[in-house]
């Protein structure tokens, strides 16, 4: 098992799980984050800390394109600058208060976030329109269920009865497994060495979203198994 | 008619019959018990020791289960809240009403040790918390890929009522809603019923 990158570009959510005006408490490698859509869809994924006292700013709220902290009020713009401080509502906050953003995109129905300081390119590009299936979280390391993924065998039934899986995978943390007019995306983010999430899609126009999410189901069954062992 | 709700602010089951009565819009008192062993005179109303208790005129009632329950079938003349008449949904209500009871017992054991104990709660008893916010993850994720909103059938009913208070208030017990996106948005959906209430550990702000 090869170790995923540290720099490189991870999901952190189905793209649908986050409504416009809500934010979200996650990880990528123990590191807390905050991925949080504004009013007008814009995502955002923030460190989870707000500068003031450290609460995490995804149990805060969104007020237009403004991330609020629930402690105090402490609201910051798109770009993570502090614009109002409640207690001191005539003073125009310092430059210096300032949440990290991470580069973040929407792709394949995905949100992504990129782990360093750098970032290029992005996720891979798929031309068929993309559909939500679910995301689903695994007690096993992220690089467990990667290779697990080679060789489960695809959802039965849902292959339209060939039994021919085809299984890729264009990026560290993207598995492609396909079958006649479908592919099922499965973005692996990494919460922690001991747990992942995957972020499962349907590219295509076949597919059943609710047989698919079984398979998962029994993937994450399988796969933590052997992770106990 | 006089509802009494024997009632401690910071107890999960309470709380259960708390939403209940507030789903129903039922006038009532509640009397306020601390945290801690029951008074024998509330012992005497409830044998096994515990909150929450409803008295409604001289019948005596125990279990959040059991409580919201009887509200909603003595009190919804429309039968919504508990659809006891269909004998599937009745079924489906009652596999919740006993996982609120037996399986979330986990989560509500763990947030309680870790809100009033000086012992954390064990490993075990976090991961028997999170095994059954795994079973509602994948019931919520099952139902939205084929259209459902709720526990069971079309509406809210009483499965959403006392399913709701262990989950929004994981957190006191260090269990974070991020592995679970369709009870997040689940809970979102409920906090729009009329009458929702909020308790210490739920935000009012969301």
């Amino acid at each position: 098992m090869t170790a995923l990158p540290p720099s490189a570009w991870y999901p952190v959510a189905l793209a649908a799980d986050i409504d416009p005006g809500t934010a979200n408490g996650t990880r990528l490698f123990d590191r807390e984050i905050v991925v949080w859509r504004d009013s007008a869809s814009v995502p955002h994924v923030w460190e989870d800390r707000c500068p003031h006292r450290g609460m995490r700013l995804s149990l805060g709220f969104v007020r237009g394109d403004h991330l609020a902290c629930l402690y105090h009020g402490w609201q910051y713009d798109a770009d993570g600058q502090c614009r109002l401080i409640p207690a001191h509502p005539q003073m125009s906050p310092p430059d210096t208060i300032r949440v990290p953003p991470l580069a973040s995109v929407e792709r394949l129905g995905m949100l992504w976030a990129h782990t360093g300081v750098e970032s290029s390119g992005g996720p891979p590009l798929e031309e068929r329109p993309v559909r939500p299936v679910r995301s689903i979280a695994v007690d096993c390391p992220p690089e467990a269920a990667l290779s697990r993924l080679g060789y489960f065998s695809g959802p039965t039934g849902d292959d339209g009865g060939s039994g021919d899986w085809t299984v890729a995978a264009p990026a560290p943390s993207l598995v492609v497994v396909g079958s006649g007019d479908h592919a099922i995306l499965i973005g692996i983010q990494p919460l922690s060495t001991r747990q992942c999430v995957l972020h499962a899609v349907i590219a295509g126009p076949g597919g059943d979203g609710l047989r698919i999410s079984h398979w998962l189901e029994e993937f994450r069954l399988a796969v933590e198994a052997e992770a106990v062992q | 008619m006089s509802i009494v709700l024997y009632d401690n602010e910071l107890d999960d089951g309470c709380y259960k019959v708390r939403l209940m009565l507030a789903a129903l819009h039922l006038e009532h008192t509640r009397v306020p018990v601390g945290t801690g062993p029951l008074t024998p005179q509330l012992r005497r109303l409830n044998p096994r020791g515990t909150l929450p208790i409803l008295a409604d005129n001289d019948l005596i009632l125990h279990g959040g289960e059991a409580i919201a329950a009887f509200l909603a079938r003595r009190y919804d003349p429309l039968d919504r809240w508990f659809p006891a008449d269909d004998p599937v949904l009745f079924g489906q209500t009652m596999i919740w009403l006993s996982f609120g009871a037996e399986a979330l017992r986990s989560a509500s054991v763990a947030r309680r040790q870790a809100m009033f104990e000086v012992e954390a709660p064990s490993a075990r008893i976090i991961a028997a918390a999170r095994t059954s916010f795994r079973v509602m993850e994948d019931h919520m994720t099952a139902r939205r890929l084929t259209g459902g909103r709720w526990f069971v059938g079309e509406r809210p009913t009483v499965a959403d009522i006392v399913l709701f208070p262990a989950f929004a208030l994981s957190g006191d017990a260090g269990i974070e809603h991020d592995a679970y996106p369709a009870l997040r948005h689940w809970a979102r959906r409920f906090r729009t019923i009329p009458g929702f209430r909020t308790m210490p550990g739920i935000p009012d702000y969301y």
